[in-house]
């Protein structure tokens, strides 16, 4: 039940990040399970593997790169990136719609699950914006729109490369859904339980 | 007398996604005393390493602390085979520590009979996460299962419970003798095996 401050509404703080979490945790569940699909195509083809994996586009966004650098952060300043990590997925997911289509075994799988995280995505967004709003208000809107697709555009590349390209994405798809995923529930035993979950 | 048959990368697992460990299978020896090393490089960068501890995690292993550990990074591993008569590599394998986490089992199971305000009986299961799982400050998230079963039952029964690290048992046969066992998994992993086993005896007036 929402508490109403002078006819104000607001849901406790616990609850926001529950249930955000319970979204992040859906989106890398979804994110994990396109890739599976994929990579079972893949699976002994080391060439192929070793020829895919290349930086991940969002790595330009100063996402901490463990559990250390995490905590060192603070809160509003991950909350912001992790605003800006899943923004920088809204276009790369609607492409991979498209570049998908008709190529794979997998492709109805991956359709399904890309379409699925962009609407997902959406409430994500929508529920850590509720939550800078009301434990860090002056720190909402300090989101970094920096990070535009740097995703090649898979306009008339051969197979191969597109193939390649299309692994490291849904590949940097699922490292990213569980990054953000880590982050709440680090900043969730931090910020509602003081480190004491 | 020939050189070593190929080796093989069997298994990598964190138990805590701050450390981990890969085991090899030797190929054949070829007759010959063998030596075997691992060398893996980090995605992203161009240097090999040579495993950094061969020790902790007994025999064909080598042993990730946290110093040598990242998250979100591809290794690509190697186990190399050697004798004198020549040498042979295994298949390189591409492992994201994210993605092989397996914990140790919950401890301190606790069994206890206990009563509520309407001195209806139940069983108190309690248990503590594994030691070295950091899961205060939510870098791990820890799921728990129970199975209980009675001297005379065939089969466990078996209880999700989530996060929590208790769970209460009303339905039990008085008289009887119960065994429960506890494991657990991360958010984003697998289970552990089954922890050590404790019983109850349920009282008659249960
Ligand atoms: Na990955
Ligand atoms: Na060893
Ligand atoms: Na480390």
């Amino acid at each position: 039940l929402p508490i109403c401050p002078g006819g104000n509404c607001q849901m406790p703080l616990q609850e926001l990040f529950d249930r955000v979490i319970m979204l992040s945790h859906y989106i890398y569940m979804l994110s994990a399970d396109m890739f599976i699909e994929l990579d079972k195509q893949y699976a002994q083809d080391h060439e192929f593997i070793a020829k895919a994996i290349s930086d991940c586009p969002t790595s330009s966004l100063a996402t901490p790169e463990g559990k250390e650098e995490a905590q060192q952060v603070p809160p509003e300043v991950l909350l912001n990136l992790i605003l800006s990590l899943v923004h920088s997925w809204n276009d790369p997911l609607f492409q991979l719609v498209t570049e998908v289509d008709g190529i794979h075994e997998a492709s109805d799988a991956i359709i399904s699950r890309a379409k699925e995280i962009g609407e997902q995505n959406k409430r994500l967004l929508e529920g850590i914006e509720k939550i800078l709003g009301q434990a860090y208000p002056e720190a909402k809107g300090n989101e970094v729109y920096s990070v535009w697709s740097q995703f090649p555009s898979l306009q008339g590349v051969d197979e191969e490369s597109r193939d390649l390209a299309i692994y490291n994405k849904i590949r940097c798809l699922r490292r990213d859904s569980h990054k953000v995923d880590n982050y709440l529930k680090l900043l969730r035993c931090r910020i509602v339980h003081n480190n004491n979950c | 007398q020939s050189p070593p048959g190929k080796p093989e990368i069997h298994k990598c697992r964190s138990p805590d996604k701050e450390t981990f460990t890969c085991w090899w299978n030797p190929g054949t020896d070829g007759g010959l005393p063998t030596n075997y090393s691992l060398t893996y490089s980090k995605e992203g960068e161009k240097t090999t390493h040579e495993c950094p501890d061969y020790k902790t995690s007994g025999p064909n292993s080598c042993f990730f602390s946290k110093q040598y550990t990242s998250i979100w990074k591809i290794y690509i591993i190697t186990v190399n085979a050697t004798n004198q008569m020549g040498s042979s590599a295994s298949d390189p394998l591409y492992v994201d520590v994210t993605y092989i986490v397996e914990p140790e089992p919950p401890r301190n199971l606790t069994l206890e009979v206990k009563q509520l305000k309407d001195k209806k009986m139940y069983l108190w299961i309690k248990w503590s996460p594994p030691t070295i799982t950091d899961v205060k400050t939510g870098w791990f998230t820890m799921e728990y299962e129970i199975r209980l079963k009675s001297e005379e039952a065939d089969e466990w029964e078996t209880h999700f419970t989530g996060q929590q690290t208790h769970f209460k048992v009303f339905d039990l046969y008085p008289g009887q003798k119960y065994f429960v066992q506890t494991r657990c998994k991360p958010d984003h992993g697998y289970w552990s095996r089954w922890g050590q086993e404790n019983s109850i005896e349920i009282p008659n007036d249960f």
